[in-house]
């Protein structure tokens, strides 16, 4: 096929989402020629962002009309390596996103910052528990930059963000009515927190009761108007209850749509192409270095090239693993031999949750926003002793109402029929007095789960599909056999009429259910590049102007939402990228 | 049971059906176009409805009528369907019966479109069995697995039961489906209990909680039944205003066509 080969550009970023925003925002201001080649549209003043139809949850939500095309590309899932995988025909277990904003359209806005102890995860457990507790198959490794490097960073996107909360450590005194266990913080957040729900009260009580200390959780929901240090705006959050899964047509929901496109595509030096599919990454084995992309304008179906000096993989975390193994860039990981990198420490998030019925309280899920939730985090991370439990992480347990979407939100008491006079009943006596605690989980890598390329199936450019070895392994089962006891004492402390027992999640990995799509790794960082896709600057070590961002770059997933530590990366690799393309070179 | 002159005119078999049941004995469920609608509608005329209570006659008497007609469904399809959901959401206080919420419209139109012809399936082989948790892996597109699964289905009902689905009294046929969803009822080629808990149970959720653009829901029947206040949602006051209180919008809620 005819490929038309394009002028030269400085910097080409593969996908047009959260992280491609926040790094060509620091590039575009010192006027760093950027190209985004974004797959998606742009949705602004579409049905997607226009009432009354934002609001419908079968289009949005059931059908995911703003989630990836699976029939255009989806993945294969097997649970170890003896068995054949299987494409995943229609995905639920998590909801990459397509168009400018990506993923980061239809998130919920939860924004946490990770604990201090995660980026130096495995220094601290052998520190703490000694070198042999940490199992030989938990393949956790430090992402070789610490969280007081990156905190101004965390300060920096906040406040690009307008991110509500409470601050539980201002430079390290512990503050009344936050997170007692927040890593230390130079500011209070940019906005106060949201007002608490109902659900939020009758958990706030509860949890006060058995000695934790609730708070709210930290949001891109925004309480006021504001306007950023940018001088782009957010609206006031309606709580309407259609956040993860939709785009605010509000404009209340931090979003880059809102806060960063609008803003980038009047700077000179910024191009967004949308409806741009890239196909390869062009690599240059012997020079060892990236020379563009080839990608498929999916508006004429013509071909290009579009040649670069930098390359940034800013794509989902499946994508961004997929590029680098179908360009043959870096060592494939070998789950037999340990050896190998692309690929490794594939993770999700362990989830598990009870519902809370009661007769008498109006608990209205419908007056909710995403992030428009109580929490208590003694459970997540190492915020608690893991001597002789057998399992290392945690969660934070919460009051889990983002919405009372009927069709997908609705709860009946176990035992109720499935349909029926009594099952009618059911709904209605118990929709509004009902929510959820649930467990947010991390999700530690093990050394047989992992993603790779798939040796039958294809997408419908005729490129393979990128496949999952994966499962539920023992530390996280153990770990939410933990956490589900937890939710199960807060649960009883509501006194709730009725509070069934928290189901542990177990295996095998379901690509049925709804996650989270927190999916994490694949082109993991750290010091060694024998155990490490890119460096602590994101650089690629096999290709140094070739580097990549998202969650990827995650060598685990915490129990916290991964957002927050992402914005930080990805204004650091703004920066990091300036000083690059000023003076090419290993960072 | 009240029906209005134009109601009957379209499709005779829907709100009368009940009452016929009733007044003739025969308690089965099979609609109209399976039996001939003639002699229905006329039986309905005359039926009293004893079989419903006052207040499902009175909900059923305010709604609009289900969109007429079927786009993919013929008529033993429909005639399955209908009995179905009339089984799954009979007539009471709360709502009329399923097709009278338009329940069976909103699968006809749902396999009609977009989600029946397959769009955002990925629907490339080689096709092979697979574990559950790794979701449905059959070369057929929703329509034809819903189509093919309803024939099945039936087949499996008249060896079980010596008789079609739609010749079941109710609770007979409420029976036959808990022992679908159960896995009891096996076919040669379909896994009858993941076709109707994967495919035909979601639809029938979508049915009963879709927006009424969707055409089930009908007149916002099962947002009323609950409390969902629906659209816009332009809550910040609210929020604050009715924490912890019934919301009095759940008491009229609106929806996408109230905004058009």
């Amino acid at each position: 096929m005819m490929v038309t080969r394009l002028k030269h550009r400085t910097v080409v970023f593969v996908g047009g989402g959260f992280t491609a925003a926040l790094a060509a925002r620091q590039l575009t201001a010192k006027d760093v020629d950027v190209v985004v080649l974004e797959r998606g549209i742009d949705r602004t003043h579409t049905a997607a962002t226009s009432l009354p139809s934002q609001r419908d949850e079968l289009r949005w939500d059931v059908h995911g009309d703003l989630f990836q095309d699976w029939s255009v590309q989806t993945y294969t899932l097997r649970h170890n390596d003896g068995e054949t995988a299987l494409p995943i025909r229609r995905l639920q277990a998590f909801k990459p996103g397509e168009g400018m904003g990506g993923a980061a359209n239809h998130w919920n806005g939860q924004t946490w910052r990770w604990s201090e102890s995660d980026p130096i995860l495995r220094t601290h457990l052998e520190n703490r528990y000694g070198r042999k507790a940490i199992p030989a198959e938990m393949t956790i490794q430090n992402w070789g930059v610490t969280y007081a490097e990156i905190e101004s960073y965390h300060d920096h996107f906040e406040k690009l963000f307008g991110i509500a909360g409470k601050a539980g450590n201002l430079l390290g005194k512990v503050q009344e009515g936050g997170n007692p266990f927040e890593a230390p913080r130079q500011n209070e957040f940019p906005q106060k927190p949201l007002p608490i729900t109902e659900a939020g009260v009758i958990f706030s009580e509860a949890t006060k009761k058995l000695g934790y200390k609730p708070f709210p959780m930290p949001a891109a929901n925004s309480p006021e108007p504001y306007t950023n240090p940018d001088g782009m705006q957010l609206g006031q959050c309606q709580f309407c209850g259609h956040c993860e899964r939709f785009i605010c047509e509000a404009n209340a929901k931090a979003s880059p749509e809102v806060l960063l496109f609008p803003m980038l595509r009047k700077r000179k030096s910024f191009e967004l192409r949308l409806q741009t599919h890239v196909l390869d990454i062009l690599y240059d084995r012997n020079a060892r270095r990236v020379t563009g992309v080839r990608y498929i304008d999916r508006v004429t179906g013509e071909e290009y090239e579009q040649p670069a000096d930098v390359v940034v993989l800013s794509s989902f975390t499946m994508s961004n693993t997929r590029f680098l193994l179908m360009a043959e860039i870096g060592t494939p990981y070998n789950p037999k031999t340990g050896q190998g990198v692309v690929g490794k420490n594939f993770c999700h998030q362990t989830m598990s949750g009870t519902r809370v019925f009661f007769k008498d309280r109006w608990i209205n899920p419908f007056l909710a926003s995403g992030a428009s939730q109580t929490v208590i985090d003694e459970f997540n991370g190492d915020n608690f002793d893991h001597s002789g439990l057998g399992f290392f992480g945690g969660g934070y347990i919460y009051a889990n109402v983002t919405n009372g979407r009927p069709i997908t939100s609705r709860a009946v008491p176990p035992g109720t029929p499935k349909w029926g006079a009594e099952w009618k009943k059911a709904n209605a006596d118990w929709y509004a007095h009902n929510f959820s605690i649930t467990a947010h989980g991390s999700w530690y890598p093990h050394r047989e789960n992992y993603v790779d390329l798939d040796p039958i199936y294809v997408d419908a450019y005729g490129q393979p599909l990128l496949r999952m070895t994966f499962d539920i392994r023992e530390n996280e089962r153990q770990m939410s056999v933990y956490l589900s006891k937890k939710i199960d004492e807060i649960a009883k402390a509501t006194g709730a009429e009725i509070a069934p027992p928290t189901a542990p999640r177990k295996g095998p990995y379901d690509s049925r259910v709804y996650q989270t799509t927190h999916v994490t790794g694949g082109t993991i960082m750290g010091s060694d590049p024998a155990t490490s896709v890119v460096s602590p600057h994101l650089q690629h070590w096999d290709a140094p102007n070739l580097f990549v961002v998202g969650a990827s770059v995650y060598p685990f997933n915490a129990g916290y939402n991964p957002t927050g530590p992402l914005g930080a990366l990805a204004l650091r690799l703004g920066d990091d990228l300036n000083d690059y393309v000023a003076r090419p070179r290993r960072l | 049971m009240t029906n209005d002159r134009s109601d009957k005119t379209f499709h005779p078999n829907r709100r009368g059906f009940l009452g016929v049941a009733a007044a003739t004995g025969a308690a089965s469920l099979a609609p109209g176009v399976l039996m001939g609608t003639a002699g229905l509608a006329e039986a309905s005329e005359s039926a009293p409805s004893q079989c419903v209570d006052a207040s499902a006659s009175t909900i059923a008497s305010t709604l609009p009528s289900p969109l007429p007609g079927y786009l993919s469904l013929g008529p033993s399809e429909a005639g399955f369907v209908e009995a179905m959901v009339n089984v799954m959401c009979p007539a009471d206080a709360l709502t009329p019966g399923g097709v009278d919420c338009g329940l069976a419209a909103y699968i006809d139109r749902q396999l009609a479109g977009g989600f029946g012809k397959g769009a955002r399936l990925y629907m490339r082989g080689p096709w092979r069995e697979g574990k559950p948790e790794l979701g449905y892996q059959l070369p057929l597109t929703p329509e034809q697995y819903f189509k093919t699964g309803l024939s099945a289905a039936d087949a499996a009902c008249r060896e079980r039961n010596g008789a079609a689905f739609t010749e079941l009294d109710e609770s007979s046929a409420n029976q036959f489906l808990h022992e679908i969803a159960g896995g009891k009822v096996t076919d040669e080629r379909i896994q009858l209990a993941s076709w109707f808990n994967e495919l035909v149970y979601p639809l029938f959720e979508q049915a009963c909680f879709a927006d009424p653009v969707y055409g089930g829901n009908v007149g916002k029947v099962f947002w009323k039944a609950i409390g969902y206040p629906g659209l816009p949602a332009v809550h910040s006051q609210d929020m604050v205003d009715f924490r912890g209180k019934p919301f009095p919008g759940a008491a009229d809620p609106k929806s996408i066509a109230d905004f058009a």
